[in-house]
């Protein structure tokens, strides 16, 4: 039915209304729904603190000791010219986990077998780019390792 | 019983119906049982799921044990444990099968395009059911595999961190990854699982079993599909089944150590054999090509090789209008090799 003076007709305008009230209520439940699936997401730490500044440091040269970056892996790596570095022991090809071999003097990602040097460059296999390092200093006995460019200021007990 | 049933309910539709349903006859026909079995075998994953279920702790510090006590403590534990991952692993092998027969038969041509599109699907939910069952196992090599699998999609430009971070449910795998590959597991695949079949199996029956270019004109008279198609189908079952229980009960399936976020991966380690394909392919890819990320282009050339066999009805104009199509043969028969030995370089690597 439809009015001499109405732009539409009855038919036209509540198929529109109602159709208008589904497409807010599955836009809005989608919207829920997509916000739900994702949780919040947290972030890689800036720096830790670790504990015991020399169990890190005094490692016996060309060796490595795991400390936990966040839940990913970190390393502290004594070349074997006495040089200490601290860097994040994850390969940057498909996150899994590296492991210094001393006897190549050479990081390995047993994953897809790449291969970085000394100084985290990546040498061979799929890896795409270097290792990622950190910074660290050591402060009243404790180690703080710190990604590069960041300052980091622990509170005064 | 029959009697009661018929005097509430009008089953003359039905009789009618299963004395009228026929399928062709011809010599491929063989390979049309590869997706009975592949349907056969989702049935008994659902069944010696349910049985797990009720047993296995979905959190990351008891994941790995009760495992463990499930195999050693519980009646039956070893058993449907083992039937259950043997079952995976022949459910997936059977998919495959039936996805590369239908692929060089050709049986995607119109008009069973959405067969194709809603098989395809499946296999990818399969492969997803595969992937998640087995980090539930919460071991190094399932750690490995998670952080690969779930890595390389953020190599997807645009939409790759946002897969990466849905799937992980945070920024690294985590427990709370096996908390999301638990619900996904038991909840959100079965049940996406159940509605593709559904509308799957309706459309088989709806277009009728395809018959292969080749054989058109040359079929035998049709089978009954009751009872002559249904028992060939019930022997296959019962065969499959019967290697089902063989190989759990003399390969039960190992558990590694329990993973540990920090520690590398295990020596030369490998994920499941469907995986091996993919594997190797990223083995493949140096890091840098051209000055471009390796990386990058090698899941990108997947996604995009995925992509086309995915939309391959609308591809293949000469099969779509009835003729032999020895390019799509041709092509079928490439990502079928490739596939194969793949598989096999990857795991004598």
């Amino acid at each position: 039915m439809k009015l001499d003076y109405s732009l539409v007709t009855r038919r036209t305008f509540l198929n529109t209304l109602f159709g208008g009230w589904v497409a807010t209520f599955c836009a809005g439940s989608l919207y829920a729904l997509w916000r739900g699936a994702f949780p919040t997401l947290g972030k890689e730490p800036d720096f830790v603190v670790l504990n015991a500044a020399s169990d890190y440091l005094e490692i016996p040269p060309n060796s490595t000791k795991p400390f936990a970056w966040g839940g990913k892996l970190g390393l502290i790596f004594k070349r074997s010219d006495n040089t200490v570095v601290a860097l994040k022991g994850v390969c940057s090809h498909m996150e899994c986990n590296i492991v210094y071999k001393p006897e190549n003097k050479r990081f390995y990602c047993p994953c897809h077998k790449g291969w970085f040097d000394e100084f985290g460059k990546n040498v061979e296999g799929p890896p795409p780019k270097p290792l990622e390092f950190f910074e660290y200093r050591v402060e009243d006995g404790k180690l703080i390792v710190h990604k590069q460019g960041i300052k980091v200021e622990l509170p005064k007990a | 019983m029959m009697k009661w049933l018929e005097e509430r309910y009008d089953l003359s539709d039905l009789k009618e119906f299963a004395k009228k349903k026929h399928v062709p006859a011809h010599k491929h026909e063989l390979w049309y049982y590869t997706g009975g079995v592949a349907l056969f075998l989702i049935a008994f994953q659902f069944v010696t799921g349910m049985i797990l279920a009720l047993y296995y702790v979905p959190y990351f510090e008891q994941a790995h044990k009760s495992i463990i006590e499930i195999v050693t403590k519980l009646n039956m534990g070893w058993f449907f444990r083992s039937v259950h991952h043997w079952g995976a692993q022949l459910a997936i092998g059977f998919l495959f099968a039936h996805l590369f027969a239908t692929l060089l038969l050709k049986a995607y041509r119109k008009p069973r395009e959405l067969l194709w599109f809603s098989g395809f699907i499946l296999m990818g939910i399969s492969i997803f059911f595969g992937l998640s069952g087995y980090f539930l196992l919460w071991d190094e090599r399932a750690f490995a595999a998670v952080r690969v699998a779930t890595g390389g999609l953020s190599a997807i430009p645009l939409i790759g961190d946002t897969i990466k971070a849905f799937l992980r449910g945070g920024i690294d795998v985590t427990g709370e990854t096996l908390v999301r590959f638990y619900a996904f597991h038991v909840c959100v695949l079965p049940m996406a699982t159940l509605l593709l079949l559904v509308i799957h199996l309706a459309l088989v029956q709806h277009h009728g079993m395809s018959v292969p270019i080749s054989q058109q004109g040359k079929e035998s008279r049709p089978t009954p599909f009751f009872p002559n198609a249904l028992y060939k189908d019930a022997i296959i079952w019962l065969i499959v089944l019967g290697i089902v229980v063989t190989l759990a009960t003399l390969l039960p399936p190992e558990i590694g150590i329990k993973a540990d976020p920090l520690a590398p991966p295990p020596e030369n380690v490998k994920p499941e054999w469907y995986f091996l394909f993919l594997f190797q392919t990223l083995k493949l890819f140096p890091g840098d090509i051209l000055g471009l990320n390796g990386e990058v282009i090698a899941v990108m050339l997947v996604v995009l090789a995925m992509g086309f066999c995915f939309l391959i009805p609308f591809f293949d104009r000469k099969s779509h209008a009835g003729q032999r199509s020895s390019v799509f043969t041709l092509i079928g028969t490439l990502y079928l090799a490739y596939f194969i030995v793949m598989t096999i370089v990857g795991y004598f690597s």
